[in-house]
């Protein structure tokens, strides 16, 4: 059963200093809550580079080669147009097209991968339990850890000891 | 009214105007710029939303009557066969790709002063597009069957032809729609959390936490959504360049004298942002004043839009020059008529004086400092350049159709009750939208104000420890 431990930070610096701690003293589901992004966070939580660059960059080849292909197909071999003689697989005027898709598919993948990556939509969610946790997207800096319950307590006790307030337990139903 | 925009920034005139009028903590921001949502509905925004509803009410009726009896109800016929569907079309197209300059292109260039205003371009974007997607759709005659314009597998066996740029706009007018609003919904969620963590109603709490998705500030959710919100900026900015640009190529691709020129892709798209930022000027206005706005959208703001007016009528301008001297330069006999004789002595020439003097001559009085910061100035010439923006539009498309190569062929284009009444109808359903908009939603971003703050904060320690 794991549980939540959940503390506020006055700042972003003491955030990131209390996510570097708790890291190294081996818990592992730390996150960190905050109103805007926290320059820094990344590295103290060990966090990755995202692969939503390369999500979008696979829609868009995926958009802009299928909507040429659609056209090819479309117009110079299922059911061959001439429009104003000109060659029924026509480059030139296949290019908007294909554009237009290769934006439109890599915007679908970019933020259809986002939602996948972040898990969205996930209505609730065990932090949520913490009232005084209303603040995350205001003005309060937090630090969250998941932790097997017997270490609660020494998640807790660290985070005060760095100087959280609100301290704050949810014990899991499922996590 | 004027006094009170040049009060924040005349406090010392050797002080350049701020971007953010002092630094307000994030939860004071959050009380600042959530206020028009949590407070009582004003009696002003009702009377507004009445207005605005009744006139989309009509605008209901319109369509309703449009396509129970066919667009014959429309003036438009043969020669002038496009008309009001197109200008309208056309215009609120153009008027959208300001939000998405505004947005996009100035986030890439890391133009702060976009922060503040960039949500509310990006609803007019979105809203100005729902209204321009009505004219084609309706246009086509028998809108029912509308998804003839999609490529999907049919019992017709047909396939649409994509060599016409019909179909790009199709295409270019739905994807910059749909990416419009994942851009915008995708900016909006940490607002939506923030409001759903300030609402004091468990039913706000309730909407609001739907609509944002489960946002919950998370250091594991910035990192993609930065990238994200950057990388979807970093596409719109070609997009938005495209789309005009295919619109245009509606009228460039043909072969009739006003229509048939290369300038025409740079020249729509300088015209878009011209009216876009004239539209954002006109609303941002009063609803900074209305709402207080003024310390985070500052005169600054405001300048700065001037100042893009007056480079995009400029361009526009030069677009004219350069429509008129291609009409000399090739020789031909129909195209000199067109420019030099139907339009500025037509029966339809005062619509085209009234053009030269909103877009060309209008924008000339950005040239003074004292007109930009003025902001009685700034509002009536942005509803100026609007109408001037229509009225390009309308000379474009009717003037050139009107007077084509024959004689025995040439008629008059006159607006019915029917055009009219959609096109009212229009502004009145993006205002309604607009007011939702600003009665729902937090009209200026309050997480990205809260990101600039630091910025300028930054700055300003790192210009004091110098």
């Amino acid at each position: 059963m794991a549980s939540y431990v959940l503390g506020e930070f006055q700042e972003e610096a003491a955030l990131c200093a209390a996510a570097r701690r708790l890291r190294e003293l081996g818990f592992a589901g730390l996150d960190a809550h905050s109103p805007v992004p926290i320059h820094g966070v990344d590295e103290a939580l060990g966090l990755k580079r995202s692969p939503v660059p390369l999500i979008g960059l696979v829609g868009m080849l995926l958009g802009g080669g299928g909507a040429y292909l659609m056209q090819w197909w479309m117009n110079a071999v299922d059911y061959s147009i001439n429009v104003g003689g000109r060659p029924p697989q026509s480059a030139p005027a296949f290019i908007p097209v294909t554009f237009e898709s290769a934006v439109l598919v890599a915007s679908v993948f970019i933020v259809g991968g986002l939602f996948a990556l972040a898990g969205f939509p996930r209505l609730h969610h065990p932090v949520f339990e913490v009232e005084a946790f209303r603040t995350a997207c205001v003005d309060g800096f937090w630090l969250s850890a998941e932790v097997e319950a017997p270490r609660a307590e020494a998640a807790a006790e660290e985070m005060r000891r760095l100087g959280a307030r609100n301290v704050s337990r949810v014990d899991g139903e499922e996590a | 009214m004027a006094e009170t925009a040049t009060q924040v920034e005349r406090l010392d005139p050797l002080e350049p105007i701020p971007v953010l009028a002092g630094r307000p903590g994030d939860r004071e921001l959050n009380d600042q710029l959530f206020l028009p949502v949590w407070q009582q509905t004003r009696r002003g925004w009702l009377a507004l939303f009445a207005i605005t509803s009744s006139l989309a009410g009509l605008l209901v009726l319109a369509v309703s009557y449009t396509v129970a009896t066919g667009i014959g109800v429309w003036g438009n016929n043969i020669p002038v066969g496009w008309a009001f569907d197109i200008i309208n079309f056309v215009w609120w197209i153009g008027i959208g790709h300001a939000g998405t300059l505004i947005s996009a292109i100035l986030l890439l260039f890391q133009q702060r002063w976009r922060t503040s205003i960039n949500r509310f371009a990006e609803a007019m974007t979105l809203f100005a597009v729902m209204q321009a997607l009505i004219f084609p759709a309706l246009h086509t005659g028998r809108p029912w069957f509308d998804f003839w314009l999609f490529p999907y597998p049919s019992t017709l066996g047909l396939w649409p032809n994509f060599k016409s740029p019909l179909m790009w706009d199709v295409f270019a007018v739905n994807t910059y729609f749909l990416v419009s609003l994942m851009f915008w919904y995708v900016g909006l969620l940490p607002d939506l959390a923030a409001l759903r963590d300030t609402s004091k109603k468990r039913a706000a709490r309730i909407a609001y936490g739907i609509f944002a998705l489960g946002w919950r500030g998370s250091a594991r959710h910035w990192r993609h959504y930065r990238i994200a919100y950057l990388l979807l900026a970093g596409i719109s900015t070609p997009l938005v360049l495209s789309v005009h640009s295919v619109v245009s190529f509606d009228f460039a691709v043909s072969l009739l004298p006003g229509w048939h020129t290369t300038i025409f892709p740079p020249y729509f798209v300088a015209g878009a942002i011209f009216s876009g930022f004239a539209m954002v000027l006109t609303l941002v206005i009063p609803a900074r004043k209305v709402f207080g706005f003024e310390g985070v959208i500052t005169a600054k703001h405001l300048e700065n839009m001037a100042k893009v007016m007056l480079a995009t009528g400029l361009m526009v301008s030069y677009g004219y020059a350069l429509e008129h001297f291609n009409a000399w330069y090739s020789g031909d006999h129909f195209e000199s008529f067109l420019f030099f004789h139907t339009r500025q002595a037509g029966p339809y020439a005062p619509v085209y004086w009234l053009m030269i003097f909103c877009n060309v001559l209008v924008p000339q009085i950005f040239w003074w400092k004292k007109a930009r910061q003025s902001i009685w100035t700034l509002w009536i010439a942005s509803i100026l350049v609007n109408v001037g923006m229509w009225t390009e539009r309308f000379v474009i498309i009717v003037i050139s159709l009107h007077r084509d190569f024959l004689p025995s062929s040439w008629a008059m284009y006159y607006p019915t009750l029917v055009d009219w009444s959609i096109y009212v109808g229009t502004l009145g359903m993006f205002g309604t939208l607009f007011l939702l908009f600003l009665r729902f939603v937090p009209s200026v971003s309050a997480s990205e104000v809260k990101e600039l703050r630091r910025e300028l904060d930054h700055e300003a320690h790192a210009r004091a420890a110098h």
